[in-house]
């Protein structure tokens, strides 16, 4: 029951590929949506989220997720999900949220 | 199996949802639930912490799991159906009334909280 993020810039891709690893919920979000968008600002460019080590998120964790997507399509950049585990692109699927993302490795890329 | 019933009762804290969440899984390993349904009880469960902790003026959460062999029935205090829109977090804690119905076989609000119920098939 822990989380951290790790995040780093990949320049053969130009994009920031961020690895969020354990639970994403009321107790974490706040402060990794902080962080993301800090690096964002500083570098901005498209984002990748790597979710194979991501256990659980929380309503609060995909709060966090559309709050970083509308900064960075603020700049028109975007936001790619890939390895999301089954049970947290269940909620995906019924939060719609699946729409907003561009979900690596399926049709809508 | 008779029926069970297990009470417990969280102060009125983020800190304290791993908890509940730690405590639905391991509970729902004795119900004969698969893993799946497993996942689905204790995010919802959680979601309606996460409701009750936003919502709720209390010091404290109550969560209320009764087991019997055809069902298990949770009920957590102060979670509300109708989100008001001066809250902050509106749009999250509609997120998770969303996921808690559809994850659910059947969800009820009443003056308590909310009650949900999962079959056991």
């Amino acid at each position: 029951m822990s989380f951290e993020a790790n995040i780093k810039y990949d320049e053969v891709e130009n994009l920031w590929v961020i690895q969020p690893e354990g639970d994403m919920d009321i107790y974490t979000s706040g402060d990794f949506k902080d962080n993301v968008i800090k690096l964002f600002e500083e570098r901005e460019s498209d984002l990748l989220f790597d979710g194979k080590c991501l256990d659980y998120i929380d309503s609060t964790g995909l709060g966090a997720l559309i709050g970083i997507l509308k900064r960075v399509n603020e700049s028109n950049h975007k936001i790619y999900l890939s390895n999301i585990k089954p049970n947290i692109r269940k909620l995906f699927d019924i939060t719609e949220l699946d729409k907003l993302f561009i979900i690596r490795g399926e049709d809508n890329e | 199996m008779n029926k069970d019933s297990v009470l417990l009762t969280i102060p009125n804290k983020p800190d304290y949802i791993s908890l509940v969440r730690l405590t639905s899984s391991s509970l729902c390993n004795k119900c004969k639930l698969n893993i799946d349904e497993i996942e689905d009880i204790k995010v919802s469960i959680a979601e309606a912490c996460l409701n009750s902790l936003s919502l709720t003026d209390k010091d404290s959460i109550n969560i209320e799991f009764n087991i019997d062999e055809e069902k298990l029935i949770i009920q957590v205090s102060g979670a509300v159906e109708n989100i008001p829109d001066d809250l902050s977090e509106k749009k999250d804690r509609e997120l998770g009334i969303l996921i808690i119905k559809s994850l659910m076989d059947k969800v009820v609000f009443n003056e308590m909280g909310i009650e949900m119920i999962k079959f056991i098939e």
